[in-house]
């Protein structure tokens, strides 16, 4: 989801005071993770736009290690142990050499390329999981650090991967075929297993929770689960929810993590249950990042509402109302003409619409679901003319009842309306029994075919179910 | 180390690589302590026993008479040339016991196969430039110069990018002899011959910095080195999963891999023997990939396989033909795109993948649509989801092209979900004749033994000489056989998953898995091709000696 949910956004406009290594001075003497990650991120601020710049010429290759020692560890009375500091210094090595490659970006410089910075960046996220791993490892409190860390290594892999695809395919492999989508995402893929053994790290820690790695778990599934999509693989989502749910004993409750995690991860879990037609679960996991994401988070109310609505539309065979829709323009030209349709039960104009917005159904995965509000808008009309039958001749006393035997021929001409008369459009009555029968069975309508007679008998109390008849 | 002395006499000029690799065969058979066991020796030796007593039938000598006739005589490849070439063939036709097996009618004669070799390198300069390393063994292209004038005078341009192979290929004929080794190797005991490969490469390595190493990676391309330029001849090779970069002189050129289709096609037409067939697409397809082919050529060679594959209900190895021709038809390479854009939805329709039908659907343009294949398969994904079963029956029996070897997959399991529907919407009986029209089957006792094979015969009455089924009672029953032919499929889906996402994982944990994953493959896919016993346990010794 957008990056306004990370909570980073506003505190690094204050580090811009310092250089890179006050920044984490400061950061650790007030023991503050999001500041500390700030200072581990490689883009310049439009404060300070020579921030990478000038933390690059504070040293050079040879002395840098010194120099880092010096710059980082060294007054205003730090006490960090002295493994954790060579951590740090590991750390912040491998971070200078990728804002050297970052740098050479910058300048254009000929030797620059966007996979040399990937793979800088990738030895910054393999020093700091060393950090995490080994036995001194560095504190929880620091856990921002490996989000920030990770979540640039995504970006940069996407921008690797669009690199080396427009300077053409490089090795093959070993593969006996020619090619699957492997090579194009070749970096994504990486970047997507450092970000697998970021989130072990974040689950399999076993510290007392207060001082849990444990509390980065749902953001480092969530930027794993976008890694994921992008690379065509929600499969691999199945893994880790499976691995969240089997240690969920001993993590906290979803409510004691910040919403911002929590809101992105039920997205996430709602699409895919989503994408497996599982409906139900879908909705529930939606329906609870929808009543919890923040108001302001435009983007991320329109994502959820784009897979919500199909889902409510399957279940429940509600459409959304205009006020619903009314802030959400994209939504509304997506939905709008779909839900009249089948308000009225045009199928012909249900068809079009169809049609006319497949190429973006298609792309946001909600062309199958919402191809099922056809059979809602069947039901609607076929509704039509059970209302339109009237009422049987009132018995003395008894209040009227709706004609409950209507004939397939009815039904039949009702499906004519709005087609034309030749081609593939004509109805044979066969197909209108087929489709009667189907509505019977997913128990929209109530009631039997009596194919001798050529009838419906419908149920004289609620033929058609929450409908009102 | 007994291997260092050979490769400091293959650096040096004076020797040719052959003797080197003959040096290899040497420590091979004398010394087992090379880590081979002492029943590969064994094997090895009754082997060239074999070759002596060898006689040659009477198909063989004409081959060879016509070989020397005047008239097949071509000029630019002379006749020590092709002796030489013609030696090779003979002598490994005779180590692989092939004499008899061999079409030679049929078999190119030498000077063709010399010829037909230089084509290939010529006709694809366009790859020779990705050689890393500046072919500069400027020194030893000098000496071979001389022993060898008449083929530099082709020399063109692409000889000067060539890689070192290329160069190697094309120059040094006495090297032939060393890649016929390796062909025989490949095609007899290729675990030993991996486990020589991987020596030599490691071997490679040491002195692979010495610029006075002409011979260095004699045409060994790493993974991300480039394309292997294969300069195999025989037309047929059985499937072996390679675990290392592929050995040039087991991979066949485009020229020889279109024979070896047409023989394939031939014999399919012939024989029908799918395991075989099968197994010889495979290794069709490694060589078409190792050498980075990717034309016409190749995607009729995934076609051909897909269709045999569908033919014979091998779904798996249809999904593979299938995922590679999507990449290949992106490619606008030719070959019938509509067609398999078809299959692919209706594949889809089949595993009940949806994440991938969604794909499927985004791979469809307004263009394909007009297509009678897309539109049909279209039509049926559609009428599926709306559970129209009356559209579905009609489409399923007018189905275009080997799409119905597809429906055929999954039109049981709609028979049931549609008498699922049958049954609970017309009360109180329904005319079996009804049936048999709307669910497309072929007389009314396929539609009786049909309810009696997934429900109950007691839910057929006959009533004045007609059959019909009680709906009241079947509706469960129906439900219970429906969804067992559902569960059916998602767990064959589920497998089909995995095996996707099995490759994912990258380049390199594949070569860490890969010593043990050929082993079962192998044995596997053995029992498919012809192979004797003896063969077989060839291939399997040395592996797991390893």
């Amino acid at each position: 989801m957008s990056p306004t949910i990370n909570g980073f956004l506003p505190v690094r406009a204050e580090l811009t005071m310092g250089t890179i290594t006050t920044g984490f001075k400061d950061a650790y003497l007030s023991g503050s993770g999001p500041h500390l990650a700030a200072v581990l991120t490689p883009i310049s601020t439009p404060d300070d736009p020579d921030r990478l710049r000038t933390f690059y010429q504070f040293s050079n290759a040879s002395f840098l290690s010194k120099d880092l020692q010096y710059a980082l560890l060294h007054g205003k009375s730090l006490r960090i142990p002295k493994a954790e500091q060579n951590a740090w210094v590991d750390i912040f090595s491998a971070f200078w050499e990728a804002v050297g490659e970052i740098l050479k970006c910058e300048d254009r410089h000929p030797g620059a390329s966007i996979v040399a910075v990937f793979n800088a960046w990738k030895k910054v996220a393999n020093t700091l999981i060393r950090g995490y791993s080994s036995s001194t490892s560095l504190p929880a409190w620091t856990l921002p650090c490996l989000y920030t860390v990770g979540k640039y290594l995504r970006i940069f892999a996407i921008n690797a991967d669009l690199e080396a695809a427009s300077l053409g395919s490089a090795g093959f492999g070993f593969s006996d075929d020619i090619a699957g989508d492997f090579e194009k995402n070749a970096h994504l893929e990486n970047a997507a297993q450092i970000i697998n053994r970021m989130f072990t790290l974040c689950l399999s820690d076993r510290a007392p929770i207060e001082e849990s790695r444990k509390w980065g778990i749902y953001q480092m599934t969530n930027l794993l689960f976008k890694t994921y999509f992008k690379i065509n693989s929600v499969g691999l989502t199945k893994n880790i929810l499976r691995a969240i749910k089997a240690s969920s004993a001993d993590l906290p409750p979803l409510e004691a993590f910040p919403k911002a995690h929590i809101v992105t991860f039920k997205y996430y879990v709602g699409v895919i249950h989503f994408l497996d037609e599982n409906y139900v679960e879908a909705e529930e996991h939606l329906t609870w990042a929808w009543k919890m994401c923040h108001k302001d988070a435009f983007k991320n109310r329109e994502l959820i509402l784009t897979y919500l609505i199909p889902c409510h539309l399957v279940t429940t065979h509600t459409l959304p109302t205009k006020e619903l829709l009314a802030p959400f323009p994209r939504l509304e030209q997506l939905f709008r003409s779909l839900s009249t349709c089948i308000k009225k039960g045009d199928l012909v104009g249900f068809d079009q619409a169809m049609t006319a917005g497949e190429e973006q159904f298609v792309k946001r995965r909600i062309y199958l679901p919402l191809e099922r509000g056809r059979d809602i808008a069947l039901r609607n009309l076929f509704r039509k003319v059970f209302l339109a039958g009237g009422f049987e001749e009132p018995k003395d006393g008894q209040p009227a009842i709706r004609r409950s035997r209507v004939p397939v021929a009815e039904f039949a001409a009702a499906l004519r309306v709005g087609t034309d008369t030749n081609g593939r459009s004509r109805v044979d009555i066969d197909e209108v029994e087929c489709l009667l029968s189907n509505l019977i069975y997913k128990g929209l309508m109530k009631g039997y075919i009596a194919r001798e007679r050529g009838i419906i008998v419908l149920n004289k109390k609620g033929a058609f179910p929450d409908t009102g008849v | 180390m007994p291997r260092a002395p050979a490769f400091s006499t293959a650096a040096t000029p004076a020797y040719t690589p052959v003797q080197a690799r003959r040096s290899l065969a040497h420590n091979k058979v004398n010394a087992p302590a090379n880590g081979y066991p002492a029943s590969q020796a064994n094997m090895a030796m009754p082997d060239s026993e074999d070759r002596k007593r060898v006689e040659f039938p009477p198909p063989v000598r004409s081959y060879v008479q016509r070989c020397f006739a005047p008239e097949n005589q071509i000029a630019s490849v002379t006749i020590p040339e092709m002796q030489e070439k013609l030696k090779i063939v003979i002598t490994e036709a005779a180590e692989n016991q092939k004499l008899h097996a061999i079409d030679w009618e049929r078999l190119p004669l030498p000077q063709v196969m010399v010829q037909n070799e230089r084509n290939k390198i010529l006709a694809n300069p366009a790859s020779s430039n990705w050689a890393s390393q500046p072919s500069s063994p400027g020194d030893a292209a000098r000496k071979r110069k001389s022993t060898d004038p008449h083929q530099l005078q082709n020399g063109s341009p692409p000889w000067r990018k060539a890689n070192n192979n290329r160069f190697e290929d094309r120059v040094t004929h006495p090297s032939t002899e060393k890649k016929q080794k390796m062909t025989l190797d490949q095609s007899s005991k290729s675990k030993a011959n991996l486990e020589m490969r991987r020596r030599r490469f490691e071997g490679l390595s040491i002195n692979g910095n010495s610029p006075s190493s002409p011979t260095e990676s004699p045409g060994r391309a790493t993974a991300d080195q480039g394309p292997v330029v294969g300069r195999c001849q025989t037309l047929e090779k059985n499937y072996f999963r390679l675990t290392s970069a592929p050995n040039p002189d087991t991979v066949r050129p485009l020229p020889v891999l279109k024979s070896a289709l047409d023989l394939l096609k031939k014999k399919w037409r012939h024989d029908g023997n799918y395991g075989y067939i099968c197994d010889q697409f495979k290794s069709l397809r490694q060589d078409l990939t190792v050498q980075h082919i990717r034309n016409e050529f190749t995607v009729s060679v995934y076609e051909i396989h897909a269709r045999i594959a569908l033919e014979k209900g091998d779904l798996g190895e249809y999904n593979q033909c299938q995922t590679q021709l999507r990449v290949l038809y992106a490619q606008q390479l030719g070959g019938h795109p509509t067609e398999f854009k078809a299959y692919r939805i209706l594949y889809f329709i089949y595993t009940r993948n949806w994440t991938a039908m969604n794909d499927a659907l985004a791979d469809v343009t307004a263009e394909d649509k007009k297509d009678l294949a897309v539109k049909h398969a279209l039509d049926v994904r559609s009428a599926l989801a709306l559970g129209n079963y009356h559209r579905f029956f009609q489409l399923y029996l007018d189905t275009p092209n080997m799409g119905a070897y597809l429906m055929d997959m999954f039109v049981e399991r709609e028979r049931l979900s549609a008498l699922c529907a049958i049954c609970r919407a017309y009360k109180p009986v329904v005319n079996i004749r009804f049936i048999t029209e709307e669910l497309g089957f072929e007389s009314d006792e396929q539609t009786a033994h049909f309810v009696i094979n997934n429900a109950s015969a007691e839910l057929l009455e006959e009533n004045n000489g007609e059959v019909r089924l009680l709906t009241g009672k079947a509706g469960l029953l129906f439900e219970n056989a429906k969804a067992a032919a559902y569960r059916v499929v998602d767990i064959k889906d589920m497998c089909i998953d995995q095996s996707k996402y099995e490759s994912l994982s990258t380049f390199k944990s594949i070569s860490h898995t890969s010593s043990f994953v050929p082993l079962a493959f192998d044995e596997a896919s053995m029992e498919l091709c012809h192979v004797g016993p003896k063969a077989m346990s060839e291939l399997v010794v040395p592996t797991r000696a390893m």
